[in-house]
């Protein structure tokens, strides 16, 4: 059908790997993450669809933004980024992943260095934005990669912040 | 007090409110004035209203909260009455001078009810006077005191700004070493943040719920209460979900708060709409606040009682008598859906809605401002909708509200719903075991669940693939105009009319 999909959360670190099979008037069949699942969709006059999944139903719609896709699963809402397949040689299983802004801001402080470990939860970077402190932490254990900003710099909505690899085993 | 038939209300205020005072108004005969700041051009309450002024640029303190600003629009349409919604400037005894100095009819309580309530010193002492419960507290700041108060009552104890509210200026001291440095940040904080550095201190209830009153009181001397709300369900002091009646108070309860409520609206010489808030715990309760506005949350008793809170404020305004209440029925419940991510500390999110379908059904209201292509802007509160659902009992207003906040659908910016239903759907939340706690108890580290995601990665390799209707794409021929991103000339075009700038 397509190439399997990488997608992340904006905001988040874990990339989703999803690959449509089939989709017909329908049906909807996809690879999430190795695991097939089977959907139902029945198509909507205004652009969005009703999808019948695992015995729940959700009315989904969604756009395509310059660098993102917004969707809506019924009361769930999720911004996404396609990441980029890398080409070539990956080398020894390791993938890039990064931190990005959740929304327009101003870097505060930047809690970790270059090269450092951080582990599950660990606070990350710290972002001012409609004067509330937010700070990003690390989703799960990785490697601080590339810090991409400096303190004081102003920030969009989805700016990556910082590079992440997978840990060291 | 005179009668005054009132023409013409200017709404100062912006968003769910605006609209939703307007349309009483508007439904009482009323010819309606909306302000607006830069970043609200084209928002619903400014084409709602029949006339809109332009009051400042976006930061809420040059516009919704510029007391001049907002005269200087009341002046030139000549509105005769101001209604100030919530926020903003509803609780400013300040701004509510103003308008009478102007001749012009406040839609709430006179300035010196305001002052007597708003203080939160005062209001304890306005309580202890007649006679009403408050939290066992001390008025000082002064360490040594506060410190043989707190061996006293015993820890934890709470340390309040007088002039903080809304759950600002707060810190909970947990034990003696921390309590010279609580006191003195907090006064700190309180002078910043409210331009008072007053404090006090009170004892700090383990698991309390909010149990709050809406009152009434006319121009005459006669005050009411609507019955009670319970808000326990918060985060961070804002609250999420709140329902009326609660299953906590019987006959008996209700009777005694609702006269606490009424006594102490009376001994403030209230007037107008407002709530007094409570906390219960192990059957006593206590005075929490009074607010002297109407709040988000009227809603549930309007559906209770069969009125219309802003049509009796309007009334009272014009100088109206306020009837006596009916007796309430059924159970209402409200859902505030918010534009923050509650996957991530609830953290605040803006966009722009590309896709918007809302729910309705017997027994279900909605409230909100938001459109097709509405912009959420970082300036202003989260609050996106109200989904008020109303049953036979707990059980109906319960499944009704599920299946309400189901059919929510918002493309284009990140909300609080699906973490709603999973509250609402909780036996937690069905058994009723409220506490201001609860969601740290039962929903800290929420996630969306693994079908939804699912779901979700669905719907999103679909628009990828160009297999499901890019929404945005349907929006833009809908209404004839072609959005062409962020840096099109289009999107750098002040709001205008043919016929009329604005």
């Amino acid at each position: 059908m397509g190439t399997p999909l990488k997608l992340k959360r904006v905001g988040g670190i874990a990339e989703r790997e999803i690959e449509i099979l089939e989709v017909s008037e329908s049906r909807v069949t996809a690879r999430i993450e190795g695991e097939q699942v089977a959907a139902q969709i029945e198509r909507l006059p205004d652009g969005s669809a009703m999808l019948e999944i695992e015995e729940r139903r959700y009315r989904i719609a969604g756009s395509k933004r310059p660098k993102s896709i917004v969707v809506a699963a019924g009361p769930t809402s999720a911004e996404y980024q396609i990441v980029e397949a890398r080409r070539g040689a990956r080398k020894g299983g390791l993938t890039s992943m990064s931190v990005d802004a959740p929304m327009p801001g101003v870097i505060l402080k930047i809690l970790v260095r270059e090269g450092g470990a951080v582990s599950a939860n660990d606070p990350l970077i710290v972002l001012e934005a409609m004067k509330t402190e937010t700070t990003l932490r690390a989703e799960s254990a990785a490697l601080i990669k590339r810090i991409c900003v400096v303190v004081g710099q102003r920030v969009d909505h989805g700016a990556t912040l910082i590079e992440l690899a997978e840990p060291l085993k | 007090m005179k009668r005054k038939a009132l023409k013409k209300l200017l709404v100062a205020n912006r968003g769910e409110i605006a609209i939703r005072v307007m349309r009483t108004a508007r439904l009482l005969g009323l010819k309606t004035v909306a302000i607006f700041s830069e970043a609200d051009r084209g928002a619903m309450h400014v084409a709602f209203a029949d006339e809109a002024r332009l009051i400042g640029p976006a930061p809420p303190s040059e516009s919704y909260l510029n007391i001049e600003a907002v005269m200087r629009a009341a002046i030139e349409t000549a509105a005769d009455a101001i209604h100030p919604g919530y926020g903003f400037l509803s609780e400013r005894p300040q701004f509510a001078r103003a308008v009478e100095k102007a001749g012009i009819i406040f839609v709430g309580p006179t300035a010196s009810a305001m002052e007597a309530v708003g203080d939160k010193v005062a209001a304890r002492r306005l309580a202890t006077d007649a006679k009403v419960p408050v939290v066992p507290g001390i008025e000082t700041a002064d360490a040594n005191s506060v410190r043989a108060f707190a061996d006293k009552v015993g820890y934890p104890i709470l340390v309040k700004a007088a002039a903080g509210g809304g759950g600002r200026g707060m810190r909970v001291v947990a034990e003696s070493a921390a309590l010279e440095g609580a006191l003195e940040s907090a006064a700190r904080e309180a002078k910043a943040a409210f331009g008072d550095g007053r404090i006090f201190v009170e004892k700090y209830l383990a698991r309390p719920r909010h149990i709050e009153v809406q009152i009434l009181g006319d121009g005459y001397g006669k005050i009411v209460a609507l019955g009670e709300r319970e808000c326990s369900i918060q985060r961070r002091h804002q609250k999420l979900i709140e329902e009326s009646p609660s299953i906590a108070v019987d006959d008996k309860l209700r009777a005694r708060i609702c006269d606490c409520a009424i006594r102490i609206a009376k001994a403030a010489g209230y007037r107008n709409a407002g709530t007094v808030e409570f906390l219960l715990e192990n059957g006593e309760f206590y005075l929490l606040e009074v607010n002297a506005r109407l709040q988000v949350e009227h809603p549930i008793t309007e559906i209770r009682f069969g009125c219309d809170l802003v049509a009796e404020q309007l009334k009272i305004a014009a100088g109206e008598h306020i009837p006596d209440p009916v007796s309430p029925r059924e159970w209402a419940l409200e859902c505030r859906i918010t534009a923050e991510d509650a996957e991530h500390d609830f953290r605040p999110a803006i966009g722009k809605v590309s896709y918007l379908n809302l729910p309705t059904a017997p027994g279900v209201r909605v409230d909100t401002f938001l459109t097709n292509g509405a912009e959420v802007s970082s300036y202003y509160d989260s609050l996106l909708a109200k989904i008020i659902c109303h049953g036979a009992d707990r059980e109906d207003a319960r499944r009704r509200m599920l299946m309400a906040l189901d059919e929510v659908t918002i493309v284009g910016i990140t909300h609080t719903t699906a973490f709603l239903r999973e509250v609402i759907a909780s036996d937690y939340f069905g058994r009723g075991e409220l506490s201001t706690h609860f969601i740290e108890d039962h929903f800290a580290n929420w996630r969306n669940d693994v079908t939804s995601e699912k779901a979700a990665l669905i719907a999103a390799a679909l628009v990828a693939s160009r297999k499901l209707g890019d929404a945005e794409a349907s929006v833009s021929s809908a209404n004839g105009r072609v959005d062409r991103g962020a840096d099109s000339p289009w999107a750098r075009l002040g709001g205008f009319q043919l016929w009329e700038r604005r």
